[in-house]
């Protein structure tokens, strides 16, 4: 190797080193979400017993934020739904997100389906994804019934 | 230096040495800094006569983003990037703070008028065929800069945290986990977890402040070395493709710095008609400039920088729209529904456009300049640019009637 | 929605049946169509013609803006007095319940409507008039053409607000609403695009004709480069025409379901089907024609021959009806909504999707290419003018008629697609006639059959 070749190699090696040194933990930062853990502690949505038949109910729930720094907890809607299937009640927790672009759907007396603003994405009562961009049903919130209180968690299942 | 007495009268004017009682501090400054040489490349350049009220829409861009760093430079010195506090912030500034509210609201307009030149700019080049043979990278580098400009205004309509920053955030960020495989993860990346959270806002404020900044500001340096470099095409009105080759040669004899632009056809190589860029071209980029800004101006006191309510995941009656710019992709995500077809309508079919728009020049190799003996581009872009304004158009029809 | 949900009186009709007075309203509606887009389509192109002719030195762009102006002028008389003729005698006199009520909604728009015909005549006689004498100022002759585009797409706006409002209304009494109703921003575009191809389309059928029966050269010239002109006019915004339809569609869909459904599954299907018959005719002849234009003037063209073969599948592929019953509706009934092989009427390859949609995609993406490979065999100077062959400038009265037969066609549709209604949900097409109390006949002035005074009780005082 001539000396020349070899500062060229010094040359680079030493931006590659420094290129490196610089990136990993900027890399490892920017990814760092990741890797996070986070808890989902149960909390309480209220008292569901009024809750009519086949008529979505919002109810507001306050998730903790187990994101970062300690910030103000925040309001999410859960709708709660009872149906009736073939003499049972059925108890469906939805959450109010659009499987679409994550916008807030509401259920919508004229139409009977749960509608989305952003991009008119429709929800049957049981949550199917009936019509519009959204490609899968509206997903549901872990819960837990105690009694007539209804608990949910911040772990989502697809029907 | 060139001899003085070969030196055609326009290149001797442009030249002409500093007098007065500067005339020390400036050779001073010129011995160390190379002063004549920035000013001759910088101000006393030829440029094409003809048209040339057409090409004052490159420098009204430059204007104005220089207006959008100086305001946005003033309004971190109140706004707060935290998802508790930034709606406060600029609420403070929208009741108790007059000026800082013009700031914003020119700064707001001065997005909405950027975005209306920029595309008036890419039309203009795009008719005139300015892209070609020497300019590639100019074009390259523009339409770089356009992508650059629609990330910062989408980035930028995330910060005030109100239920429009809010919800676009949302829409935005969910975009990403259409890409396949690693979808999940780039949307939690920006996320900085599974939800819009305080760490999304951090994140979108420090690419709207630092990244995207830092990639747009070389770029538009690469731009303006590239359009002194070739110097200025100006359209085909400053040509004449039909000239003999004695005419020709005369007038490559004539051609002044940076003409003849190389490598390009000896019909397209010096315009015909020459003026200086400073003053005669500065004025009408001035006066333009002007007119626009003032505009800003008067739209930023008149109308002002809109604040909704504070961001709220849980509200059931609201309209998220984006803005009026992202209107058209918007509609996108509409006309492409269901699992697969998404990501055609939100990632294929716009970068598709991209990369289209990136390869014109290599698309259209021609020496052609004049429209109308361009069918091949005129005829495609003409039914792309009524592609947008329809689609924009079905947006507003789609929200209003909601 | 109060001023709409009185009915009229439960009455007999003045003068003549409901579907008489409907046919008089729809014979007359279609033959005004007809003339104000071409109107509307004609101002667009008038200072479009100028300018270009102004620019481009082109004495023949400038004499055909003169021409077409002037043929504007002779033609505007006409369509207008089919239009006052409908306000005044078949509206007020036939359907005065439904005219009355239909203007206490819509009374700004319709008085803008009216006072645009103001600017209108203002504009277009001043340039008849004053042609030749404002050579002499062109950027002048050109502004008021300007004007007269602006006052037509106004006019042509305030119809639109009226007519989409009938086919969507909003379920609330609230005016932004009614005027920017749902189908108001597709129906606009639709017909500002479809008013302009019309005129195209008129042009290459008149161009068409002249060049049939040209006589000198110079006669057959012009009539070939005017062809040529109109009717690459009609078929490059033909080509906007089903994306732009489709979306038309869709707001139907959501707004007013049961024209939609009648539109495409119900009665009016078979119109459609007919419809989208003529659109791929006038494709597939439209690029015949540049096919063989671009022959005739001596130069092999393979990729307009590929063009026009793509087309022509297209057509037969869209032509494909869905059910070789009736309609889809009548086949439910029939309970033969079973592929034809398995004993029922339906044709798979007649669906609308895939098979119709990849033909209207087709159809457009084919148009767009020849459009373009066309212009720039034209752009490269090969056309001479004068050197079409007759079977070419057959091709263009085809898409003439077809374009004016489709234009028939589509507001036949539109106006039927309301269905039992008026206003769709608001006001039903019963008893919104004028009447008359049956005990006061007064069969002398309403012109009662004679058999009717026969077996009633007679005319009385």
């Amino acid at each position: 190797m001539s000396r020349r070749r070899f500062m060229v190699l010094v040359t680079n090696l030493s931006g590659a080193g420094i290129t490196l040194l610089i990136a990993a933990p900027i890399v490892g930062s920017v990814l760092s979400p990741i890797f996070q853990r986070r808890t989902h502690p149960w909390i309480r949505l209220g008292d569901i017993a009024d809750v009519p038949l086949a008529q979505p109910t919002a109810y507001v729930v306050h998730f903790p934020v187990t994101q970062a720094w300690k910030v103000p907890a925040v309001p999410r809607i859960v709708y709660v739904v009872k149906l009736n299937v073939s003499g049972q009640t059925q108890l469906l927790s939805f959450s109010n997100v659009c499987t679409h672009m994550e916008c807030d759907v509401h259920w919508d007396t004229n139409l009977n389906e749960f509608l989305c603003p952003c991009h008119g994405g429709l929800y049957s009562i049981e949550g199917i994804n009936i019509g519009g961009p959204p490609p899968k049903p509206l997903y549901r919130y872990e819960h837990r019934l105690d009694g007539t209180i209804l608990y949910v968690r911040d772990v989502l299942t697809e029907a | 230096m060139a001899d003085e007495s070969t030196r055609s009268p326009l290149a001797q004017r442009l030249t002409r040495p500093v007098r007065g009682p500067m005339a020390a501090l400036y050779r001073w400054m010129d011995s160390r800094l190379g002063l004549a040489d920035l000013i001759n490349k910088g101000l006393y350049e030829a440029t094409p006569r003809r048209g040339a009220w057409a090409y004052t829409l490159g420098s009204a861009t430059l204007v104005i983003i220089a207006l959008q760093i100086v305001t946005g430079m003033f309004l971190l010195w109140t706004y707060v990037p935290s998802v508790t506090e930034a709606w406060d912030s600029l609420n403070f500034i929208a009741r108790h703070d007059e000026f800082a509210a013009i700031v914003r609201g020119m700064h707001l307009w001065g997005a909405y008028i950027l975005f209306v030149v920029v595309g008036l700019h890419m039309v203009r080049t795009f008719v005139s065929g300015s892209y070609k043979r020497p300019r590639e990278l100019n074009w390259i580098t523009g339409v770089i800069l356009f992508l650059l400009v629609l990330g910062l205004g989408i980035t930028g309509a995330m910060l005030p945290w109100d239920q429009a920053a809010y919800w676009t955030t949302v829409v935005v960020t969910n975009i990403l986990h259409y890409i396949p495989v690693i979808g999940h993860w780039a949307r939690e990346v920006w996320r900085g977890g599974n939800q819009v959270g305080p760490v999304t806002l951090t994140r979108s404020f420090a690419i709207h402040i630092w990244l995207l900044p830092a990639l747009l500001i070389p770029m538009i340096v690469a731009h303006l070395y590239l359009l002194r470099r070739h110097g200025e095409f100006g359209s085909w009105v400053n040509y004449d493709p039909d000239a003999t080759e004695e005419e020709l040669a005369e007038r490559m004899r004539h051609a002044e710095p940076p003409y003849p632009a190389k490598p390009t056809e000896p019909a397209y190589a010096v315009p015909a008609d020459l003026d200086e860029f400073f003053p005669s071209q500065t004025a009408k980029d001035g006066v333009v400039s002007f007119i626009l800004v003032l505009i800003i101006f008067i739209m930023a006191i008149a109308v002002g920088s809109p604040l909704e309510a504070p961001a709220n995941p849980a509200i059931l009656n609201y309209v998220p729209a984006p803005e009026w710019f992202f209107l058209p992709l918007d509609q996108l995500l509409v006309q492409f529904p269901q699992s697969w077809m998404i990501p055609v309508g939100v990632f294929i079919i716009p970068g598709l456009a991209s990369m289209i728009l990136m390869a014109v020049p290599f698309l259209d190799r021609s020496p052609e300049r004049r429209p109308w003996k361009r069918p091949e581009l005129m005829v495609p872009a003409g039914f792309a640019v009524f592609f947008l304004l329809f689609e924009t158009m079905l947006a507003v029809n789609r929200l209003f009637n909601l | 929605m109060s001023l709409l949900a009185a009915a009229g009186p439960q009455l007999s009709p003045v003068g003549i049946s409901t579907g008489a007075a409907t046919l008089l309203v729809g014979v007359v509606m279609l033959l005004h169509v007809q003339f104000a887009a071409f109107q509307q389509g004609g101002a667009i192109l008038v200072p479009l013609t100028d300018f270009l002719g102004m620019v481009r030195k082109d004495e023949r762009q400038s004499r055909f803006a003169h021409g077409l102006l002037k043929t504007m002028a002779v033609v505007f008389a006409f369509g207008t007095a089919l239009a006052v003729f409908a306000v005044m005698v078949l509206f007020t006199g036939l359907w005065g319940h439904f005219w009355v009520k239909l203007l206490r909604v819509m009374f700004w728009p319709l008085v803008i409507e009216a006072g645009a015909f103001v600017t209108e005549v203002a504009a277009i006689y001043t340039l008849y008039a004053l042609w030749d004498r404002l050579a002499a100022v062109r950027p002048l002759r050109i502004g008021l053409g300007i004007v007269l585009a602006i006052d037509e797409f106004v006019q042509m706006l305030m119809i639109n607000v009226v007519a989409s409002y009938m086919l969507t209304p909003r379920p609330a009494f609230n005016v932004p609403l009614i005027l920017f109703n749902p189908t108001l921003v597709p129906l606009e575009i639709h017909r500002l695009v479809g008013n302009l191809a019309f005129t195209g389309a008129l042009i290459a059928l008149v161009a068409g004709v002249r060049f049939l029966r040209a006589r000198t050269p110079e006669e057959r010239s012009h009539a070939d480069w005017m062809g040529h002109f109109g009717l690459v006019i009609a078929i490059a915004l033909t080509a906007l025409q089903p994306l732009i339809g489709w979306e038309y569609l869709k707001e139907l869909q959501l707004h007013a379901y049961a024209s939609w459904y009648d539109m495409m599954m119900g009665g009016l299907s078979v119109a459609f089907l007919f419809q989208i018959f003529l659109l791929g005719l006038i494709f597939t002849a439209g690029i015949f024609f540049m096919w063989r234009r671009v022959h005739a003037a001596g130069i092999r063209s393979p990729i307009l021959g590929i063009c026009a073969l793509l087309s022509l599948a297209a057509w037969i592929l869209a032509a494909i009806p869905y059910t070789v019953g009736f309609t889809y509706e009548s086949a439910v009934a029939a309970s033969a909504n079973a592929p034809i092989w398995q004993g029922g009427t339906i044709i798979p390859f007649g669906a609308m999707i895939p098979w119709k949609i990849t033909a209207l995609v087709a159809m457009t993406f084919v148009s767009i290419t020849a459009v373009t490979v066309y212009l720039k065999q034209n752009s490269l100077g090969h056309l001479r003018w004068g050197e079409a062959r007759r079977g070419q400038a057959m091709l263009l009265v085809t898409v003439g008629v077809s374009v004016s037969l489709i234009m028939a066609l589509m507001g036949y549709i539109r106006e039927n697609g309301r269905g039992p209604f008026l206003i769709t949900g608001h006001m039903l097409i019963n008893q919104q006639q004028n009447f008359q109390a049956p005990t006061a006949p007064g069969p002398a002035l309403n012109g009662a059959p004679p058999s009717s005074v026969g077996t009633g009780p007679g005319p009385q005082g």
